[in-house]
């Protein structure tokens, strides 16, 4: 297991004195390879603090995460004999926002900042960078540009650039499709999961797209009023009956596939993947 | 980050509460000329006193203050050690020659390394730094076997430490009393009492409106743009950015990882709020109606006709005593 969170709490001191608690009773596994997750829940509900938690950014309040076997508890940075740093060159996290994150004066530079702050040799990266820059969707051009002249979806790219140039183990992503148009938005998630299959690592994407989910996600994740509510795969969640409760919607397929049944007074055994699937179902039904 | 309360508002019921900004701001002003009127040490601790006093009143746990305070420890040690050493008149309190010998500066090393391992585990570092600095120096002045380095006279006088107490105990009264004041007032009562109180300022064209919303604006993003410190960090801090340790150079990258993207982003917050006024018909110089009308209530008048007769009996304790 490359990250464990056992009985995870996690609270946000708020300045009259009480707490609000972001997480409750969190317990869950991460292995190394060959997970696709999406993590899924409303606003507020606790995703972007879960995945701080997996590169040790935050600290659990009770409970512990261990991540490659380095145990992370309340106050575990006090000791400083545990060094954190490594671990957040093998869990890679994207932060939502590109902003918080560019600041070199080429794109170049952003993007090989990380991989040197791990050690890396500056030519290595640059070559890195090289590749990379292809792999999120833009040419080399970009990378003599200034990170601030870009426009949204381009800075959103430079930024996953830069934490891919560190080769981490575990890429997690907060809402990378955020703020991209439809084509853009496409072509990550292509990256991601040829990154997924063709490398065998590990994804952890939070969405708000359920298409995303039902098209991509090997394992969904919910999180709902800072629990862990549901972990397993996306035709049983799609099934359950708890999706109205947990502020989720249905895929756009599956919208389609019960709205079809219920006109036509049929029913399919199983639910299409995507278009062509549900042509055949439909075939074979009529 | 937590420590900061200098500028922050703590909800609660007591009297301070209900006072009118303005009141407030003018008996802090008035209170704060009497500190300065004071020139007797026994005086400034008959009005710290009064200063805990008006605490205990208004319900505000002197332990908060306490904390607000910490951060002008430093300046409060500094100007108390520069009045203890340099004020040389008055009677002689304390006279003894400080002897740095080959053996007790072996010693001083040790300590001062002692105390540098020994740091972390202490919880009240500042007070245990104090409590190593006298040790040292009581060493120098008793512990002297060895051969002699260097010594110096080292002497304290009556005037210099009353001076050192009394600067002491007026930087505290001030700092605690506009701790109140922003303890107890919310940022815009504030704002729109400064507003009302600079208002004669319009004569001389000043518009008193646009520097009360200068301030406003200020303060209501000071908690804001620490947040987004804070995101910057942990964003910077995922891409290997170890802000607790490293060396200058390290450092110096590290500020500027951090300080690249809060000026960006101050800049689009600024940006985009201007953009949220003027969509709201906000024209700089402009009258506009307000929501909270402030109100002038007897026990303002009372406390302010309070505060002149401290100011008005410090100057007579000034002149006749």
């Amino acid at each position: 297991m490359a990250i464990k969170f056992e009985q995870v709490n996690y609270l946000y001191p708020s300045f009259d004195g009480s707490n609000f608690s972001a997480l409750e009773n969190i317990d869950l596994e991460i292995s190394e390879k060959g997970e696709f997750i999406t993590l899924i829940g409303e606003t507020g509900s606790g995703k972007s603090t879960l995945v701080q938690h997996m590169n040790a950014l935050l600290r659990p309040a009770t409970g512990s995460v261990t991540i490659y076997g380095i145990k992370i508890q309340k106050n575990t940075n006090k000791n400083k004999k545990i060094k954190l740093n490594p671990l957040r060159q093998k869990v890679g996290l994207v932060f939502q926002f590109p902003e918080y994150q560019l600041f070199e004066e080429t794109v170049l530079k952003d993007i090989i900042f990380g991989p040197k702050n791990f050690g890396v040799k500056e030519d290595v990266a640059i070559e890195r960078a090289k590749e990379v820059i292809k792999l999120v969707g833009l040419t080399e051009e970009y990378l003599e540009r200034s990170p601030f002249n870009l426009s949204g979806g381009e800075k959103k790219r430079v930024s996953i650039a830069g934490i891919l140039a560190m080769e981490p183990d575990i890429l997690v992503l907060d809402e990378p499709t955020s703020g991209l148009d439809p084509k853009g938005r496409d072509a990550l998630l292509e990256l991601f999961t040829e990154i997924h299959k063709k490398l065998d690592k590990t994804v952890i994407i939070i969405t708000h797209d359920m298409n995303t989910v039902y098209k991509y996600a090997t394992r969904v994740l919910v999180m709902h009023d800072s629990e862990l509510v549901f972990d397993g795969n996306a035709s049983e969640l799609f099934k359950s009956e708890n999706i109205v409760k947990w502020n989720l919607d249905l895929p756009d397929i599956i919208e389609i596939t019960n709205q079809l049944e219920k006109k036509l007074d049929i029913s399919f055994n199983t639910k299409p993947h995507n278009v062509d699937e549900l042509f055949k179902l439909m075939k074979g039904v009529l | 980050m937590k420590n900061i309360i200098v500028g922050q508002y703590v909800p609660g019921k007591s009297f301070l509460y209900k006072m009118d900004p303005r009141s407030k701001i003018l008996a802090l002003g008035i209170l704060m000329v009497s500190a300065f009127v004071f020139k007797d040490i026994t005086h400034i601790i008959y009005m710290l006193f009064g200063v805990l006093l008006i605490l205990k009143i208004g319900g505000i746990p002197i332990m908060r203050i306490a904390r607000g305070l910490r951060p002008i420890m430093i300046l409060l040690l500094f100007t108390f050690s520069f009045q203890v050493m340099f004020i040389k008149t008055g009677d002689v309190v304390l006279e003894t020659v400080l002897t740095l010998t080959y053996i007790n500066l072996g010693l001083m090393v040790l300590i001062i390394l002692g105390w540098y391992f020994t740091r972390t585990y202490i919880k009240s570092r500042f007070l245990f730094l104090i409590f190593v600095i006298l040790g040292i120096l009581t060493m120098l002045s008793l512990f002297t076997p060895g051969i002699t380095i260097s010594s110096s006279n080292f002497v304290v006088y009556e005037d210099g430490l009353l001076g050192a107490s009394f600067i002491m105990v007026r930087l505290i009264i001030i700092v605690t009393l506009s701790t109140i004041l922003t303890l107890t007032t919310k940022p815009t009562d504030l704002n729109l009492g400064l507003e009302k109180i600079l208002r004669p300022l319009n004569i001389v064209k000043i518009n008193s409106e646009e520097i009360a919303l200068i301030i406003s604006i200020a303060l209501r993003y000071i908690p804001t743009l620490l947040d987004e410190a804070n995101k910057i960090m942990l964003a910077q801090a995922s891409r290997g950015v170890d802000f607790s340790e490293g060396k200058i150079k390290d450092k110096v990258m590290q500020i500027i990882s951090l300080l690249v993207p809060m000026f960006i982003i101050s800049f689009k917050r600024s940006d985009d709020l201007a953009n949220a006024m003027e969509a709201r018909s906000f024209i700089p110089g402009n009258p506009r109606s307000r929501i909270h009308i402030l109100a002038w209530e007897n026990r303002d008048t009372i406390v302010i006709i309070f505060c002149i007769v401290v100011l008005i009996s410090t100057i007579a304790v000034r002149v006749f005593l």
